[in-house]
């Protein structure tokens, strides 16, 4: 019996031995993989910051026509930082950046619209553009402000209106919608209901995931997709060299 | 000082050595410490699961935040031509490869507890290839879909082919059909293959499904909204219909209209790896990448 007990209790400390070693085990991995994240952040930092005080050559000449239109993505929790925006915004036109579309999946930067566009110089929305005759800013930033209203809803509203046009057609029974629902009857309902369908070439991701987050999906069809990560950490650097990158970018199409 | 050295050398040779050995010998991968920690790191979020799963029942919304596994995996296939120019050969040969590197990765996916896979793997777009090109990605598609046949059956996976038919060759759709009546009974797990598929052209035969039925007089004009248009999605045939995660090899960070709705909320992961040269590390990567990630949903947490 002693000898059966003996075992047993050797038994039992050499599982508590060895689940006290995987815990270990466990622990080293996960101090491993987060001093590798750490290096990789720092070397990150450093690179954002050479290239911010035009250290670094390759991003002092970027070929900004290619970016006709740019559209930034911003996490809700981070869109209540307005001035966080703002700053990105003033940078964005430091680059050269022509148009912004500014997206959070409920609406709080279209509610700051007004502080936005009062608080960075020569931006005025899109749809003003070409309106006024004279600006006293040869070169504006255009902005547009998007939220998911302008994503699933408005292709409900503009399906309802190609319904309609289908409904009103003289022989509606006959026809099988090849006239009526097409993308360009879609674009066009899109239009009426008062949504710009211009795809942005380029769309910057702020936020902890790199999802779009519900941005209006018939515009993304080709649009480049970068996460930045968080808005707070957001460096000059960063956006200067994801520009850079999909400046070289080449376009195929699916072809 | 010597016993001592001894002693953490045995320890080191007990805890990481030889399970490090039998865990990439297990994972057919070569053995090296992120093989290891990516291998850790799944296992132990498979765990969390089935801890999650034993807790008793939650909202799904809920329970899918906490599950770290994706239930749904949507697959751009790019980079085959890079892959085939790169060693010198066809067109047809880099094809080929990816093919093959398909059914791995797949039968790989289900192993993992994914429940669906989506891929991307002839857009509508494609069509404006070379003939020869186009004419070789279908014959590689009825000759996959022959002889992988018993594979699907075998282990009760559902194929379901989305896309616009209308240009398909007879003998192919013919194959596409016998496969998905042969395999619709199926559940658990689900293998979606995206051929002349189009995310525009989805939303656009939605919206006219739709003004079908209002014209039939089977549902009002008020009764359309998002969770109608869902219903009318290709994607419809899937209980997930919505990746969680969507992987686009290559480079390249783009959707290319590839589940243009269904993709409002997806996680998007795009490797530098050209599709023939995905594989099993790759994945893991691809998951440990995805369950550090703090999903809302557009909500407040």
């Amino acid at each position: 019996m002693d000898l059966n007990q003996s075992m047993r209790l050797l038994s039992s400390w050499i599982a508590q031995i060895g689940v006290l070693g995987l815990d270990l085990l466990w622990r080293f991995i996960h101090l491993v993989v987060s001093l590798c994240y750490i290096v990789s952040g720092i070397i990150e930092a450093v690179e954002s910051y050479a290239i911010s005080l035009g250290l670094n050559k390759k991003y002092s000449s970027i070929n900004i026509e290619k970016l006709r239109c740019l559209a930034v993505v911003v996490d809700i929790e981070e869109a209540r930082d307005v001035s966080k925006v703002i700053e990105l915004l003033q940078w964005l036109r430091t680059i050269g950046v022509k148009q912004v579309g500014l997206f959070d999946s409920q609406g709080l930067l279209k509610k700051s619209k007004d502080l936005i566009l009062g608080t960075v110089p020569g931006s005025v929305l899109s749809e003003e553009i070409g309106e006024k005759d004279s600006s006293p800013d040869q070169n504006p930033l255009a902005l547009e402000f998007i939220s998911s209203s302008d994503n699933k809803e408005a292709v409900m509203k503009a399906a309802n209106i190609l319904l309609q046009d289908h409904l009103k057609s003289s022989r509606p029974e006959n026809d099988k919608g090849e006239n009526f629902f097409t993308e360009t009857h879609l674009n066009e309902a899109l239009r009426v209901v008062g949504e710009n369908v211009h795809a942005p070439d380029l769309l910057l991701v702020y936020g902890p995931i790199r999802s779009h987050l519900g941005f209006p999906a018939w515009r993304l069809r080709y649009t480049e997709i970068v996460h930045m990560g968080s808005l707070n950490y957001m460096r000059y650097g960063s956006l200067l060299k994801a520009i850079h990158k999909f400046t070289g970018v080449h376009q195929n199409y699916g072809t | 000082m010597l016993s001592l050295f001894s002693v953490v050398f045995t320890f080191l040779a007990l805890f990481l050595l030889i399970p490090g050995l039998f865990i990439s010998r297990r994972l057919r991968l070569p053995f090296c410490l992120e093989n290891i920690i990516r291998f850790f790191k799944i296992t132990a979020s498979k765990y969390d699961d089935e801890r999650n799963d034993e807790r008793g029942p939650l909202g799904e919304k809920e329970k899918r935040a906490r599950n770290r596994m994706p239930k749904h995996v949507a697959v751009i296939l790019d980079g085959n031509r890079r892959w085939a120019e790169k060693r010198g050969l066809g067109t047809s040969g880099g094809h080929e490869a990816g093919v093959k590197r398909l059914m791995e990765n797949a039968k790989d996916c289900f192993a993992m507890g994914t429940n669906t896979i989506s891929l991307f793997a002839f857009s509508t777009e494609n069509w404006e290839r070379p003939e020869d090109e186009v004419n070789c990605l279908m014959a590689l598609f009825k000759k996959h879909f022959k002889s992988e046949m018993p594979y699907f059956q075998r282990d009760k996976i559902k194929i379901s082919v989305i896309g616009n038919r209308a240009k398909i060759s007879q003998s192919l759709l013919g194959l596409i059909e016998e496969v998905e009546e042969a395999t619709k009974s199926y559940e658990g797990k689900q293998l979606i293959i995206a051929i002349d598929y189009s995310g525009r052209f989805d939303i656009l035969q939605a919206c006219k499904n739709l003004a079908t039925k209002v014209k039939d007089g089977l549902i009002q004009v008020e009764d359309i909204d998002e969770k109608a248009m869902e219903n009318e999605l290709m994607t419809k045939c899937s209980e997930f219909p919505n990746p969680d995660l969507l992987i686009r090899t290559s480079g390249e960070q783009k959707i290319s209209n590839f589940f243009l709705w269904q993709s409002a909320y997806t996680e998007l992961y795009f490797p530098n790896v050209l599709w023939p040269d995905f594989g099993e590390a790759e994945y893991l990567d691809a998951l440990t990448w995805y369950q550090q990630r703090q999903r809302r949903f557009g909500r407040r947490v």
